[in-house]
């Protein structure tokens, strides 16, 4: 008898998620997927900028004062992190998230030059001390925001929950960063549209998964327009401007943080982009601002 | 540029080696590149035209997927995929069916799917909502196959509860409900041919007209039926499929429609398959619908003795007029080597109200011509 497969959704870091899995029964699936839910809580909770007590607000709170004592898990994000600004050839900074105090989405309006200016000496990874399990923010006003990563980490960390408990049928989604945990319970693949990026309501292009994790960037995430362009949410750290190369980059790879990594490297590496997905080796499909695809 | 191989290893895996001295994440299953799977991508281009003006143009995107049915046999089925994979928050999740389903979903949605040795089972519940329109549907599939697994039945039954209440206020909280059954079979005939047949009704009462739409009122019951019969044969010797289909639609408002639909697929060398296309259609008119005269003293949009305040139906849409068409298509299609398939296909539209069969379309309405050109790659990997 093969087991009928349950969808659980949820709400977690402002996305719409799901967890869907093989079970028994309705309850089966629900005891399953409640310590994979409690996972990804636990890690929104902790690497909350908007929760004052969370491990990011207090290492922000004591930019330019003291160095903040880290736990592994903390600790082991941050050479992480470090590996992606590295192979983005800096691109990718965990310090950029400060420039959304220039940009406001909902108002829509474009930054002065000043107001940019006086924000970018605050982004620099490579300022940033980490010595003994401890890490300083050695200016005050800079941040640090895991919001590049954090969802992705959590869709593996997710998986390896569900999988530890034998599910060997279903996947994980937070909004639409999935990572697989094997086909259907009767063998077939997973049928996995790609968002098309100019139309809420339609795919591009679809994929069958069984395992492995896929991710996608887009320019359409937060956006507005001002003088016949649009500004993205995705802001290049050394010009504090949003990227525009890209209206979407979808990555596939065994893990979802590396295909989110690497989604959002292209997008921020700009014409670049396309180079640094071929040399990833991965398998990807890119849109680009005329509509073009680009993919292996 | 330092996004070069690190240490002689792609970026990739090199970010994934990163990834793996992650606490948690590190036990990796030693999972290397998913499986192989195949990507398409279809652009569509479509351009609309009556004599004088350019109606609609239309540049869609759409996703095709083949599904493999019985041993070398494959039909293109539309596409409905199982997630959408896009930048958060945007989310939705696409359901097949006729009504909007495919709108942002409403926590607590529930589809549950069960797998059985020969067949599945699904039930899904669907809420959607748009500034003037709410729809409930709930569905039931199920598919079952013989033990040979030569003859594959289908059953469906869906109904939907729908709440209009239009910008304009012509009308407010209208509803309308329906309720749809499904049932068809899918029958390996011989090593080389394939048949299916299809029923479906649809019963539904409430709201259909246009409300957006002056002297537009249809009746408040709409009965639909549909047959189709599909029939493909492959001619080993000629290395072609031919892909023969008819369907027949009545429905209540009066309309009655025939579709004759012919393909050929035919394999040439080097991977090359061309596929010329031709089909007919043919439509009476809803019985309700009227002719472009228009009441002399009220003029247009208002039939004939139009009165105001009347319960008479009377619409028109054009679509619901007496018409037929003819769709003309070729389409051509390579497979470069193992990995990667382009196809272009260009099709022509043209409908008329005196191409007609069995009797006289409606008249003076100009004739509405269409072309598409699609363009589509495949990658396998």
């Amino acid at each position: 008898m093969v087991n009928p497969v349950y969808t659980i959704d949820f709400q977690a870091m402002a996305s719409r998620c799901e967890i869907r899995l093989a079970a028994a029964d309705g309850a089966e699936a629900r005891a399953l997927a409640e310590p994979a839910l409690e996972e990804v809580r636990r890690i929104e909770a902790k690497y909350s900028r908007y929760r004052p007590d969370s491990i990011v607000s207090r290492i922000n709170a004591a930019a330019g004062v003291a160095p903040v004592g880290c736990d592994e898990e903390t600790l082991a994000l941050l050479e992480y992190a470090d590996a992606v600004h590295r192979s983005s050839g800096g691109r990718f900074d965990i310090t950029s998230g400060v420039l959304r105090k220039a940009w406001d989405f909902r108002l829509g309006t474009v930054p002065s030059a000043s107001t940019l200016e006086a924000l970018l000496p605050l982004v620099g990874w490579q300022q940033v001390r980490r010595e003994g399990g401890s890490v300083l923010l050695p200016q005050a006003g800079m941040e640090l925001d895991f919001g590049g990563f954090g969802k992705e980490y959590a869709v593996d960390r997710a998986a390896e929950i569900l999988i530890a408990q034998g599910v060997r049928h279903g996947y994980v989604n937070l909004g639409g960063d999935m990572r697989f945990l094997g086909p259907r319970p009767d063998g077939a693949e997973w049928s996995i549209g790609i968002q098309h990026p100019r139309d809420a309501r339609a795919t591009i292009a679809s994929v069958p998964f069984s395992r492995g994790a896929l991710a996608t960037s887009g320019d359409y995430e937060r956006f507005f327009e001002a003088d016949g362009r649009r500004y993205c949410h995705v802001l290049d750290p050394r010009s504090g401007m949003p990227v525009s190369y890209w209206r979407s980059v979808s990555v596939v790879s065994p893990m979802a943080i590396a295909a989110g990594s690497c989604s959002t490297t292209a997008m921020l590496l700009e014409r670049d982009g396309l180079q640094f997905l071929e040399q990833s080796g991965l398998s990807y499909l890119a849109i680009d601002q005329d509509g073009h695809i680009f993919r292996r | 540029m330092e996004n070069k191989p690190q240490n002689g290893m792609p970026v990739g895996q090199a970010l994934l080696a990163a990834a793996m001295l992650l606490p948690g994440i590190g036990a990796v299953h030693a999972e290397t590149a998913p499986e192989r799977g195949s990507i398409g991508v279809k652009y569509l281009y479509y351009k609309e035209d009556q004599p004088g003006l350019d109606r609609v143009r239309v540049h869609a995107p759409a996703v095709s997927v083949l599904a493999p049915v019985a041993g070398e046999w494959s039909v293109a089925a539309s596409a409905t995929v199982d997630d959408v994979s896009g930048a958060s928050p945007r989310y939705h999740t696409a359901v097949s069916g006729a009504s909007r389903m495919d709108d942002l979903r409403k926590a607590g949605d529930v589809t549950v799917t069960r797998y059985l040795p020969r067949g599945t089972v699904s039930v899904s519940a669907a809420y959607s909502t748009e500034h003037d329109y709410v729809s409930r549907a709930l569905s039931m599939q199920a598919s079952l196959a013989s033990e040979d697994k030569n003859t594959t039945w289908n059953f469906g039954v869906g109904g939907s509860d729908d709440s209009i209440n239009p910008v304009n206020h012509i009308v407010q909280d209208a509803g309308r409900q329906t309720v749809s059954v499904l049932a068809g079979v899918t029958q390996v005939l011989t090593p080389v041919d394939v048949g299916q047949f299809t029923l479906t009704h649809t019963q539904g009462h409430g709201y259909y007209s246009d409300p957006y739409k002056m002297a537009d009122n249809r009746p408040d019951k709409r009965r639909q039926d549909t047959a189709l019969l599909q029939w493909n044969h492959r001619f080993v010797a000629l290395g072609a499929t031919s892909r023969l289909s008819y369907r027949f639609y009545h429905d209540s408002f009066g309309i009655s429609a025939h579709t004759l639909g012919a393909e050929w697929v035919q394999g040439l060398s080097d991977g090359w398959t061309v596929t010329p296309a031709v089909r007919l259609y043919t439509q009476r008119a809803a019985d309700f619908y009227f002719d472009p005269v228009y009441d002399r003293t009220l003029g247009e949009p208002f039939p004939p003795g139009y009165v105001f305040g009347s319960s008479q139906a009377s619409s028109a849409d054009q679509r619901l007029s007496g018409f037929g068409a003819v769709t003309l298509g070729v389409k051509l299609a390579k497979q470069l080597n193992r990995d990667w398939a382009v196809d272009f296909k260009v099709e022509r539209y043209e409908q008329r109200g005196s191409w007609r069969a069995f009797g006289s379309g409606s008249p003076g309405l100009a004739p509405m011509r269409a072309v598409s050109l699609q363009i589509g790659v495949t990658r396998q990997w």
